[in-house]
């Protein structure tokens, strides 16, 4: 039941999304080898702010959504290792509005949340490291931190 | 003048042989006197009837004058009147009647005209539906989609054949944007559009969005 409730938000968030999201942004249900979709794992991808650091990067971010979305967030994902003091060594961002103790609502959608993350890319939260090296750089190297972000967009050109 | 006289003295003397007489000459005078007296007598008469009629008449205008206080009085002066208001309602009945003449030839020119507008639709529906059945599968194929070119400002609506290859779509949003085609990438959900991709090909729907990136190289 609660699947079925999954599925049909998703469903419309993605309808929704075709009709209209930020530019740059991507965001689309896994296709699997045998071409079926699986709408409950998306890849997405969030473009870096222009006029910061961050631009000129497109990175890839993987929504997990479980059988208790819309109750519950999805789990995003960055690659292993993406430099950010709010990204776990996993990949997982750490955000209030993804906490389902915190900011998370079930009205909050797919748009919101790749925007969301989009902000706190250049705008890290330092109260709530998820990371070491990031957040050290960040409070102690401003400029290593700089370089290691700029570094980091070249790493993620757009695709095509 | 004496036989005058004598004359009128007769009936003075003779009472009673002057009154048989009269009589009979009253009689006589209606039988003999045929030049002068029926002429008066018609007059009388006429005059008579006319004084009637205009008794009648006057009648009538009081009866009109007094309706209130003399309605219990006889009919004559009714029926004139009904005859009159007969009169007016016969009047009022033909502009009643031609108001409704009209009324129903602006009806039925109303009924006419849906008549004519509802044939021609049906025929326009057949012929559409006669149409489309016929070469169904041709007419699929060059079905038509709007798809929004989006860049970093906004978004512009194009409409092309589900089966037309981009690259004509994307030479005319070049020409359109007066930007070189060789430096715009076209995606859709992050993949680059291939100029001999068609929107059906890569499963696209009304209203989808192809992203477009101006590269610096």
């Amino acid at each position: 039941m609660s699947g079925g409730i999954a599925r049909g938000r998703l469903a419309e968030e993605r309808k929704a999304w075709r009709k209209n999201h930020p530019h740059g942004f991507v965001a689309k249900p896994e296709t699997l080898s045998d071409g079926t979709v699986n709408l409950m794992v998306w890849h997405c991808t969030i473009p870096g702010k222009t006029g910061t650091d961050w631009e000129g990067g497109f990175f890839p971010l993987t929504l997990h959504f479980s059988e208790d979305y819309p109750s519950k967030p999805p789990k995003c994902k960055f690659p292993p290792g993406f430099f950010h003091p709010n990204v776990y060594p996993s990949g997982t961002v750490c955000l209030s509005i993804l906490n389902e103790d915190s900011g998370w609502r079930p009205a909050i959608t797919v748009k919101q949340i790749l925007v969301g993350i989009q902000d706190l890319l250049d705008q890290p939260n330092p109260a709530d490291p998820a990371q070491t090296e990031g957040y050290h750089l960040f409070i102690q190297d401003a400029t290593e931190y700089k370089k290691r972000v700029r570094q980091q967009a070249k790493q993620y050109p757009p695709l095509v | 003048m004496m036989e005058e006289f004598s004359e009128e003295l007769e009936p003075l003397f003779d009472y009673r042989r002057v009154q048989p007489l009269n009589v009979v000459y009253l009689d006589d005078d209606d039988f003999d006197a045929p030049s002068a007296s029926p002429p008066k007598r018609r007059k009388i008469s006429d005059s008579a009837v006319e004084k009637v009629d205009d008794t009648v008449k006057a009648v009538n205008v009081i009866d009109c004058g007094d309706k209130e206080e003399e309605d219990w009085l006889p009919p004559p002066p009714k029926v004139s009147l009904d005859t009159k208001l007969r009169g007016e309602d016969s009047t009022l009945r033909e502009l009643r009647l031609k108001k409704q003449e009209l009324a129903s030839l602006a009806q039925s020119a109303e009924n006419v005209m849906r008549a004519v507008e509802e044939s021609v639709k049906k025929e326009l529906s057949d012929s559409l539906e006669a149409v489309a059945e016929k070469p169904s599968k041709p007419r699929c194929e060059r079905n038509k989609i709007v798809l929004s070119i989006q860049d970093k400002d906004g978004a512009k609506q194009f409409r092309i054949y589900v089966d037309d290859k981009f690259e004509r779509l994307f030479k005319m949003y070049a020409d359109k944007a007066k930007l070189d085609l060789k430096s715009l990438v076209f995606c859709f959900d992050g993949d680059k559009i291939g100029p001999a991709a068609t929107p059906d090909a890569l499963g696209m729907e009304d209203h989808d969005i192809i992203e477009v990136h101006v590269t610096s190289s």
